[in-house]
């Protein structure tokens, strides 16, 4: 107890949202998530990035949804009662959704315990990540939300 | 009290003289004898400088000091008007403006003196008055007589209008004023009328307190400075004030504060100041004075406006003037409007589509109640959207200033012509419309218009002529821009095409003309063989074209070598919400613009004609392309291939396509929402909408495949 104490005492602590892609983990600062949806009916929108899938109705607003598989080069899986979209405003003005496989927790994780990560550019999930975060259940990538979005050039 | 809360009006106010200083001066040079012109003139500069020394910027102050002096004399006939001399006052126009710009900015002036101009109107001043001695000496005693004159003219104060005399005084405040006296101030009793239709009494009435405590103080005033303030009182108020400067003065001090009618004052000496304490103002009579002024039509006798006409004097209205019933709403709040608008419009779709398919489409009361409900909310559409329009006018008011200023720097002769500055757009289109246009007349002076030598040469008229003509025509405003210069030389721009390695040699000679006038739209390609500082470097059309588009409208140019060519801008009326077919292609929903469809055909496929490898089809005796939407949108057609083909005829200009659709579903009024900048959509899709069930469709750009 002591020792956790003094953890949080000299680090800055982040909040994430960890999700799954297959078996693996990945986290999503949680002050760029707007919200937590259930896949609604999605339209398709012709002639764009392969990694979109169309756009949704989200309370009134049109936002475009993105498949974090297909940007990550992984096979796509059907979506089951878990797929989540996890809407995203790293622009207060331009939201986004990202799909993912499930929705694991919300966890915190101390700066101490993540380990910057140097791009490896072969494969195509570590160009978007920032860093890796240690857990108890094992290691979660830190999402670079501004790569994943499209918002900088990354590879 | 603290000035920066008069900052808006200051502000709005700089705009409107610098604007009418702007208008003006362009008349002026074209006529230089023009007196209304001059008068006009005149009052704007030195109003602007007034409002510019209440609010402390002295350097505005001295600028506009110094271009005033100029224009007095101009008025007085020491000076000629001269191209060059107009050169330098654009400048110092250019210059205020700055200031002005500046102070919108920050608050404060900023530090440029301007030193250079406020040199060259001087060596104007001087260097023109040679002749007839000190013209700034001999200019400022004409005007100081002119003032006199005014002044004169009212000198001896008409009781009635004279409310100041029925101030009643008490033993301080006398033995202040008499203190005065006798140390050498003045004392002064002024009545000030504000104009009727001024909207910010407090505000007048505050500017001139601060003029008269630049050099002195107010003793009383009736109502009282806290009543003043809240603007308790009606368009006139007395007071008494300790100066230092002499009766004209004071007086010329308030009335150059705007939108003052008149001041009614007198000198006091100690006499009149003991008399006034006997003289116990019945409250009739005060009353009485009070009404005065709104019964009898006042005549204006501020110093600055006192050769005015006595026409335009008795033009003014009789009794009560008509109050302008408008007020100023911020854009933020229409857009919030707009916004609710438009959840209301989904809304309305959803309870028509759960109307016409749930268990109530049998119940006519609830049908018949949606119907109005859908008449209701498409006129609250159309009423907001009519309250967010604005005249075009601010948008090209300022472009035969920039066509002046083009004359000169190109060494031609041109005139700009407008007409149709009253069509209505909506305000966030004329702001952003400006830009564009501004490089279409750029581009007309530089590249359309030949140099005078030619055009002589050429048999056309020595002046040549850039236009700019605005209408409504539907549900889009056509905003055309032209010239009578050379027009596009379509072999010219191949050529250039080619030697640019825009495209090979063999491409380029089977390009349509049109498509060869297209290339001037694409972003880096100039024609120009020279880069001049005002076109020519690859960055004028593919701006105007994508600024214009992203607008939602489109241009387009009609050209015809040696006789000049016109940009034809097309805008639509409102951004958000429009009437839209609903389709069926592949399974899938699309809208499209009501605006752009022409006719729906249904054409048998036997009817289908290939020219050059493209689908044609013969419709009353016009051959039209066909696109399949399918194709274009990368979906299977859910039709047999036998079938007859659902043809909607769209037009865009002169053009016309024919989209082959599935089926069609009926007309809907849409509310259009951006796909958000993440997406790097066709432009063929130009949005999104949410349909009544709450599923999202595409709105196909028509303009976009033709």
């Amino acid at each position: 107890m002591a020792a956790e104490l003094e953890v949080y005492e000299e680090d800055v602590v982040t909040q994430y949202i960890v999700v799954n892609l297959g078996i693996e983990h990945y986290g999503i600062d949680i002050k760029y998530v707007d919200n937590i949806v259930r896949v609604p009916q999605i339209t398709r929108v012709p002639n764009v990035q392969s990694y979109f899938k169309g756009v949704i109705n989200l309370r009134g607003e049109v936002i475009p949804v993105m498949s974090l598989r297909l940007k990550f080069d992984m096979p796509e899986i059907e979506y089951t009662g878990k797929t989540r979209i996890i809407i995203i405003k790293l622009d207060p003005t331009a939201a986004i959704g990202v799909i993912v496989d499930e929705v694991e927790e919300v966890r915190d994780l101390p700066e101490s315990m993540t380990e910057r990560q140097t791009p490896d550019k072969n494969d195509a999930s570590q160009l978007y990540i920032t860093a890796v975060g240690k857990t108890d259940k094992g290691l979660v990538s830190i999402l670079d939300l501004a790569a994943v979005i499209g918002e900088k050039e990354v590879g | 009290m603290d000035v920066s809360q008069y900052l808006g009006i200051f502000l709005d106010e700089a705009k409107e003289h610098i604007q009418v200083l702007s208008d003006q001066m362009l008349i002026l040079e074209q006529e230089p004898d023009n007196q209304d012109a001059i008068n006009e003139i005149f009052r704007a500069a030195h109003s602007l400088k007034g409002m510019a020394g209440t609010m402390g910027y002295k350097r505005l102050q001295r600028l506009t000091h110094d271009m005033e002096d100029c224009f007095s004399a101009v008025r007085a006939g020491q000076l000629t008007v001269t191209s060059e001399m107009m050169d330098v006052l654009f400048q110092a126009l250019d210059a205020i403006e700055g200031y002005v710009d500046t102070i919108q900015n920050t608050s404060d002036e900023g530090d440029n003196d301007n030193d250079s101009i406020v040199n060259e109107l001087n060596r104007i001043l001087k260097g023109e008055a040679a002749g007839s001695g000190d013209a700034g000496e001999a200019k400022k005693e004409e005007e100081k007589k002119e003032e006199a004159a005014a002044s004169a003219s009212q000198s001896a104060p008409d009781d009635d209008k004279a409310i100041y005399k029925t101030i009643e005084l008490d033993d301080t405040q006398r033995n202040v004023m008499k203190d005065a006296i006798v140390s050498g101030k003045h004392v002064y009793g002024f009545t000030v009328y504000i104009q009727e239709s001024c909207l910010l009494k407090a505000a007048r009435a505050f500017l001139v307190f601060k003029a008269i405590e630049e050099a002195g103080e107010v003793v009383v005033s009736s109502p009282s400075s806290q009543d003043i303030e809240d603007e308790k009182f009606e368009f006139n108020f007395s007071l008494f004030a300790i100066s230092d400067d002499d009766f004209d003065k004071v007086k010329t001090a308030i009335l150059s504060v705007s939108e003052i009618e008149e001041a009614v004052g007198e000198e006091y000496n100690e006499e009149m100041l003991d008399e006034s304490s006997k003289e116990e103002a019945p409250v009739q009579e005060s009353e009485a004075a009070e009404e005065k002024p709104v019964e009898n039509a006042p005549v204006p006798v501020s110093a600055p406006a006192a050769k005015e006409s006595p026409a335009a004097a008795a033009k003014k209205p009789a009794g009560k003037p008509v109050v302008s019933r408008t007020i100023r709403v911020d854009i933020e709040k229409l857009d919030t409007l707009m916004n609710l608008v438009s959840e209301l419009i989904i809304a309305k779709n959803t309870i028509v589509s759960a109307a016409q398919t749930g268990q109530a489409s049998g119940n006519n009361a609830i049908v018949e109640n949606v119907e109005y409900l859908e008449s209701v909310t498409t006129n609250l559409h159309e009423a907001v959207m009519k309250v967010r329009m604005v005249p075009i006018e601010s948008a090209v008011q300022k472009f035969p200033r920039m066509v002046r200023d083009l004359e000169k720097k190109l060494d031609k002769k041109m005139n700009l012509t407008i007409t149709g500055e009253e069509t209505e757009l909506d305000r966030t289109v004329v702001d952003e419309i400006g830009d564009p246009l501004m490089h279409l007349i750029r581009n007309s002076a530089d590249h359309g218009l030949e140099n005078t030598a030619t055009r002589i040469e050429r048999g056309k008229p020595e002046t040549g002529t850039i236009f700019l003509n605005a209408y409504q025509d539907g549900n889009n405003v056509v905003i055309e821009v032209g010239d009578d210069g050379n027009g596009i030389d379509v072999e010219a721009v191949r050529s250039k095409i080619i030697e640019r390695g825009y495209a090979s040699e063999e491409t380029a000679n089977q390009m349509s003309d049109k498509d060869i006038i297209n290339v001037l739209f694409d972003p880096g390609f100039s024609m120009a063989k020279q880069v001049t500082d005002i076109s020519g470097r690859g960055v004028g059309l593919d701006v105007v074209k994508s600024n214009i588009e992203s607008l939602g409208g489109d241009v387009e140019v009609k050209t015809k070598l040696g006789e000049g060519s016109t940009f034809i801008v097309r805008l639509p009326l409102t951004l958000a919400i429009i009437q839209a077919l609903m389709v069926i292609v592949g399974g899938e929903k699309y809208a499209i613009s009501l605006d752009s469809i022409q006719t729906i055909e249904d054409i048998p496929v036997s009817d289908i004609k290939l020219v050059q490898q493209k689908e044609v089809i013969q419709l009353r005796g016009t051959v039209i392309p066909i696109i399949r939407l399918s194709d274009v949108l990368g979906v299977e057609s859910s039709r047999a291939e036998n079938e007859n083909l659902v043809v909607v005829i769209v037009k865009k200009g002169d053009t016309q396509a024919g989209l082959v659709v599935d089926e069609l579903m009926g007309q809907q009024e849409i509310v259009i929402k951006s796909l958000g900048k993440y997406i790097n959509c066709d432009r063929i899709i130009s949005g999104a909408t949410i349909l009544g069930d709450g599923e999202v469709a595409l709105i196909v750009d028509a303009n976009a495949l033709i």
